[in-house]
């Protein structure tokens, strides 16, 4: 393996890592609160399906916006009925997946597309020329976020009010929060996060979109939760983990002879993800309240 | 009755008057109560389980409406829509179940109060005013540890100063001691008397009479819902407030004394009971751990026999609940043996604990005793489903069976419902509670352990339970009741145990105590402990 | 309770809320199911399709023959065994999403009887075993993890999914290939197929293995004591305790039931579809994809219920079959996907808990709304409460 090799790999592995960090980080504000959303990988694909319409129609960053719209939108019906309506956001996010995974499909075949949906080159946001190869400069959002949000969840009032809603939802309403309220709002954020990080995929790094364009990224990225422990930081070291493995995955399959079959090696991120969730758990604690609905009295 | 003391020179600080409190499921919780505050006085806020304390201070403090009645500032009507509301009056709450987070420090709890989401929380400045505090009130507490990872006690203290440092003038304390030790006690009384002499009003809610007589200005009696008494400390004796708290009113004659409370006649047993060598259920040294780790049990040894109701008296919390799940197999004891005819029971399971004979009627229906969207015949069965009788070929349910079994039992205990296959949730609490009496008595039992098995119940349905169990002692079985009505455990048991902090503090005959010695019993206030 | 005005107006309005609040969960998949074809029929619109042509094609496509009949049957087979996957494990208080993964494992296990030779009844019968042990075991490591190391079954059972989808894919290019046709796995051989129930359709007897199954559950849940004991921990934990029912075993239970539940989904389709009777490898299993997840809409639908899940199934088998003869429909026709969407936003609404009460609380807030202004209009008589 030669050095280019290695560069070509960190180079595709930064980029993989850029919507699992996004999609994680903005989980972690969600989980944090007491929202657990197993619709990400639902948000993933409409967000990439929405920005790839958008972007030719007003460049890139319209459509990284339109994609951040869409996870803002779908993450709202989800809060509103988990929160206000006391719904079970299990089934709601699955729920969300099925519909994202019908509309994407359905919507592609609408473009008269043969199953994928091409992001003209001209409209995709242009990459950066850097020692190792061209970079999308979404990279470089994706790692400073979590420092950001790591800031904000330790450091700001409101983090703490998240932390509360999550922890002991009686405590913080008697501190005079609105849990509903601020359930709601940390969870669009986490779906315009997630939003970002699809749109990411077809606008600023592969350029396409197909039906299965998230590959299991949305529960990859609940994996990334898991490990983190709800910890931003670690979160981005999970994401760029497993983002490497994904880049492997696909530097072994272009090997000319191939040592390992493909198939075996595109176990391996999921793979390690159990093995890591399996080993992470043990240390790792959950906010007490994520999950249940929050009725007072 | 109540003997209105002189208005204090400054005035009033709050007034609530003739507050009512109704629950949507029906329960009257409050009244008519009215209560003043005054700065520079601590009141003690006296009663059994389900006086209405906490509800009374719950709508002081903001957390609950009042049905009726209002709450009066000199300035006025006042109406607190949350608790932040009552706090930016000047209300502050110190609950029984603190509201904490537990993964955060102290100064994470404390800073969770004070205003504007976005700007940085000022750690260091909400820490030294919070140092500071402490170097006032003397309420020591670490600042950097999960409050989690702190001693109750402690604990306690965080919850204190989150509601000092917003500077309120009425300070609720809910049933603050039930988790000190002496010494922190002691601690604690300090502060409140400085609290009170630098002017703020203070409300203590406890059932233990000794703390009233040591702290308070002015004691304030609840009973059903009701204000019975509210007379300075001073003036009253312990006597009087245990016949206060537990529903004797102050009569001149002795005898028709009797007859002023509830209607419970007295159902004691003529037969002759055998209490030679050891009861049917026999324990001995029971030590078991609660669920915060403190020791709820604290070495209890009894016997119940044959043909008799032991009764459990005393105020929740004081280790009842931990006593009858280590003999119902729901919780393993840290010490002590316990055993049913001779075989030990503790750390079974429920299912073999109920196969020795032993029938157990929960304190919690709902969580415990059934399940919910299951059937009548369904939660019939609960416990018992592996039995022969309701099983057939290969092992399959014999619903048929089990449907007459459940009429059968709905004719007996007069369950109302529309049939065998109504949802359990869509009977009455009454109804629910003959559900499992009928289920428990059913397996033919030895022991019969009841856990406040007329709480919430109406007066038919009750009477009925109680009927019930008295049939089961004249047939020879063993009862343990455990309740904390008092009138219920005196008019059945053949002999009362007074729990109080974990440990029986009299074991006798119900006749040879007056109600004003259970009061202070159940107060603590008499401690005479048995080993 | 306020002061009721018994004018006409509100004994009507009274009475429409106590119907509906009074309705049986049924009720509630049905109106699930309305709203699901709503949305698909308004984004139909949106995109320039005629809804209503196109549901017609659905359901001439799903129920319009005996072809069609049987198209949806045979579509219907495998979703009842996956969605009994998910139903299980939920009536025990678990989430099992691992359908998907647990029958690429039970069909991939299905094709190894064309290993050996067997009288025809036997084969087909170890065919099942395998697929059902392959399913099973596949569903059992998430159980542990979570027993032994507290990993929520939702991630450990979406993570094997796609280990299985990937291994499956591995095993039916390089293991169980077909040496002369590489595309495909080797082919259940004749002895070991499930014959065609009707002639020229894709309908097998695989339907009665289905069928079987599922009684089978509901016996199993609502007629003996272990299956009494798995709804009593899924639906209170503390109380089942109190029972003496071992969680463990339960929860250990469901994952096996589930597991071989959908084993046999996967061996339904191998061992059970024409012409090929094989896996293709090609495009990551195109015959197996997916069936996981429409079974957890079935099951949702269904209401978590055997015989619910039978009858949604065949609604959704349907909305399948009909599909494909709705894609080719009328001038304009809408792509199959569309029936997709309407699953989603089936389940979408579905997750709405009580769903029908929302309606009388909108109506409440009306009420209230109503009762303050006609208050302030009266001057006098105040209301005691």
């Amino acid at each position: 393996m030669s050095l280019n090799d290695i560069l070509s790999l960190l180079r595709i592995s930064l980029h993989a890592m850029v919507p699992l960090a996004l999609t994680a980080v903005g989980e972690i504000v969600g989980e944090t609160a007491g929202l657990f959303n197993i619709g990400l990988e639902g948000i993933l694909l409409l967000s990439a399906f929405g920005g790839a319409l958008a972007a030719p129609h007003g460049g890139p960053v319209v459509g990284l916006l339109v994609g951040m719209g869409t996870g803002a939108v779908v993450s709202l019906v989800f809060a509103v009925i988990n929160t206000y309506w006391k719904g079970t956001q299990m089934v709601t996010g699955i729920g969300i997946n099925l519909f994202a995974m019908g509309f994407v499909a359905f919507g592609l075949i609408q473009l008269g597309a043969p199953g994928f949906h091409d992001v003209p080159k001209a409209f995709e946001l242009t990459k950066l020329r850097t020692p190792m190869g061209l970079m999308s400069p979404m990279i470089g959002i994706a790692l400073v976020l979590p420092f950001v949000l790591y800031w904000f969840l330790r450091r700001t009032r409101a983090g703490l009010m998240l932390k509360a809603a999550g922890e002991m939802p009686e405590a913080a309403d008697v501190a005079g929060i609105n849990i509903h309220r601020i359930r709601l709002v940390a969870a669009v954020f986490g779906g315009v996060l997630a939003g970002l990080g699809g749109a990411y995929m077809s606008i600023a790094w592969l350029g396409v979109v197909t039906k299965d364009l998230s590959a299991g990224r949305g529960f990859i990225s609940l994996a990334c939760v898991v490990f983190s422990g709800l910890n931003p930081l670690l979160a981005l070291l999970g994401a760029f983990i497993f983002g490497f493995f994904q880049a492997l995955a696909e530097w072994v399959k272009t090997l000319p002879s191939k040592p390992i079959p493909g198939e075996i090696v595109s176990m391996l991120p999921y793979l390690i993800t159990l093995l890591v969730v399996s080993g992470a758990i043990g240390r790792v604690r959950f906010p007490k309240a994520l999950g249940t609905p929050y009725k007072r009295e | 009755m109540s003997d209105q003391s002189a208005p204090s020179r400054n005035g009033f600080f709050l007034r609530a008057e003739r507050i009512t409190k109704v629950y949507s499921d029906g329960t009257v919780a409050l009244k008519e109560a009215s209560l003043e505050l005054r700065p520079n006085e601590i009141v003690g806020l006296l009663g059994e389980n389900g006086a209405g304390k906490t509800t009374l201070t719950k709508i002081l403090s903001g957390l609950l409406p009042p049905t009726k009645g209002r709450v009066v500032s000199p300035k006025g009507a006042v109406r607190f829509g949350s608790p932040r509301e009552a706090l930016d009056f000047g209300i502050g709450m110190v609950h029984q179940h603190f509201a904490l987070v537990g993964t955060f420090t102290a100064v994470e709890n404390v800073a969770l109060s004070h205003e504007r989401p976005f700007r940085r929380i000022r750690i260091e400045e909400t820490r030294r005013k919070l140092e500071r505090l402490i170097e006032e009130s003397g309420l020591r507490v670490p600042l950097g540890v999960p409050v989690e990872k702190l001693a109750v006690g402690e604990q306690q203290r965080v919850e204190i100063l989150k509601v000092l440092s917003r500077d309120v003038d009425l300070l609720i304390l809910d049933e603050p001691t039930s988790v000190l030790t002496p010494l922190e006690v002691d601690e604690l009384f300090a502060f409140l008397r400085r609290l009170r002499d630098q002017g703020k009003s203070i409300i203590l809610i406890t059932h233990k009479l000794k703390e009233v007589g040591s702290i308070t200005d002015r004691v304030v009696v609840l009973r059903r819902g009701e204000m019975v008494g509210d007379v300075k400390t001073s003036e009253a004796s312990v006597e009087q407030l245990a016949r206060l708290m537990v529903g004797q009113e102050i009569e001149k004659e002795a005898d028709a004394v009797e007859l002023k409370t509830d209607e419970i006649p007295r159902a004691a047993s003529r037969r002759e009971i055998d209490r030679s060598g050891d009861g049917v259920l026999h324990v001995e040294n029971l030590v078991v751990k609660g669920n915060t780790g403190e020791t709820a049990v604290d070495g209890v040894t009894f016997d119940v026999y044959a043909g008799e109701i032991f009764g459990v008296a005393g105020v929740e919390g004081n280790g009842q609940t931990e006593l009858v799940e280590s003999l119902a197999g729901l919780r393993v004891p840290v010490s002590g043996a316990a055993t049913i005819n001779g075989e030990n029971i503790l750390g079974l399971d429920p299912r073999q604990i109920y196969r020795l004979g032993v029938a157990h009627i929960p304190e919690d229906r709902w969580e415990l005793g059934l399940v919910l969207p299951f059937t009548l015949a369904e939660n019939a069965i609960l416990g018992v489903h592996r039995w022969e009788e309701f099983r057939g070929p290969l092992g399959l349910m014999r619903w048929g069976r089990i449907g007459q079994h459940v009429r059968r039992l709905m004719e007996r205990f007069d369950i109302q419902a529309t049939g065998p296959n109504a949802p359990a949730k869509s009977l009455s609490g009454g109804n629910q509670q003959k559900l499992i009496v009928g289920r428990e008595l059913a397996k033919d039992p030895a022991v019969i352990i009841a856990a406040q098995p007329t709480r919430g119940l109406d007066v038919g349905a009750a009477h009925y339970i109680r009927q019930t169990l008295v049939e089961m002692r004249d047939r020879g079985r063993a009862i343990l009741l455990v309740s904390a009505d008092l009138d219920e455990v005196l008019a059945h048991a053949d002999r009362v145990a007074i729990m109080y902090a974990g440990r029986f503090v009299e074991v006798c005959p119900p006749d040879d105590l007056d109600r004003q010695r259970i009061g202070m019993l159940m107060g603590g206030a008499a401690g005479r402990e048995t080993e | 309770m306020s002061s009721v005005e018994s004018s006409a107006q509100s004994r009507w309005l009274r009475g429409i809320r106590r119907t509906v609040t009074g309705l049986h969960p049924v009720s509630e998949s049905l109106l699930a199911a309305v709203v699901g074809l709503l949305v698909g029929a308004v984004l139909m619109y949106i995109y320039g399709f005629d809804p209503w042509r196109a549901y017609v094609g659905l359901i001439k496509g799903a129920f319009g023959g005996s072809y069609e009949l049987a198209s949806t049957i045979s579509r219907a087979t495998p979703l009842v065994l996956t969605a009994l996957t998910f139903s299980i494990c939920l009536r025990a208080g678990m989430f099992n999403i691992g359908a998907e993964g647990q029958m690429y494992m039970g069909g991939i296990a299905s094709v190894l009887v064309a290993y050996f030779v067997l009288p025809r009844g036997l084969h087909q019968i170890v065919g099942l075993l395998f697929a059902a042990f392959a399913g099973a075991a596949w569903s059992l490591v998430p159980a542990f993890l979570k027993l032994t190391r507290g990993v929520h079954e939702v991630i450990s059972t979406i993570m094997f999914n796609w280990i299985a989808r990937w291994l499956a894919l591995y095993l039916a290019i390089f293991v169980v290939v077909d040496p002369r046709r590489p595309e495909k796995t080797l082919s259940i051989p004749i002895s070991a197929r499930f014959p065609v129930l009707v002639r020229g359709t894709d309908l097998s007897y695989a339907v009665f293995v289905s069928v079987a199954f599922a009684l089978a559950m509901y016996f199993l849940l609502w007629h003996t004591a272990i299956g009494y004991e798995v709804r009593a921990a899924g639906l209170n934990p503390s109380a089942a305790r109190y029972g003496g029912i071992r969680s463990k075993r339960t929860m250990l239970l469901s994952f096996v039931l589930g597991g071989v539940a959908a084993g046999l989904a996967g061996a339904s389709i191998v061992m059970g579809l024409p012409p090929t009777y094989a896996i293709y490898g090609g495009g990551g299993l195109p015959q197996l994809m997916n069936l996981g997840f429409d079974g957890m809409a079935v099951a949702m639908v269904g209401r978590n219920h055997p015989i619910g899940i039978l009858v949604a199934a065949v609604f959704f088998g349907g909305l399948n079959a009909g599909g494909r003869v709705m894609q080719f429909y009328g001038a304009n026709p809408v792509p199959l996907e569309m029936v997709r969407v309407v699953m989603g936003a089936i389940v979408l609404t579905m997750s709405v808990p009580e769903l029908i009460r929302l309606f009388p609380m909108i109506r409440r807030r009306g009420e209230d709304l109503f009762g303050i202004l006609r208050r302030a209009r009266r001057t006098e008589r105040r209301e005691s409460a």
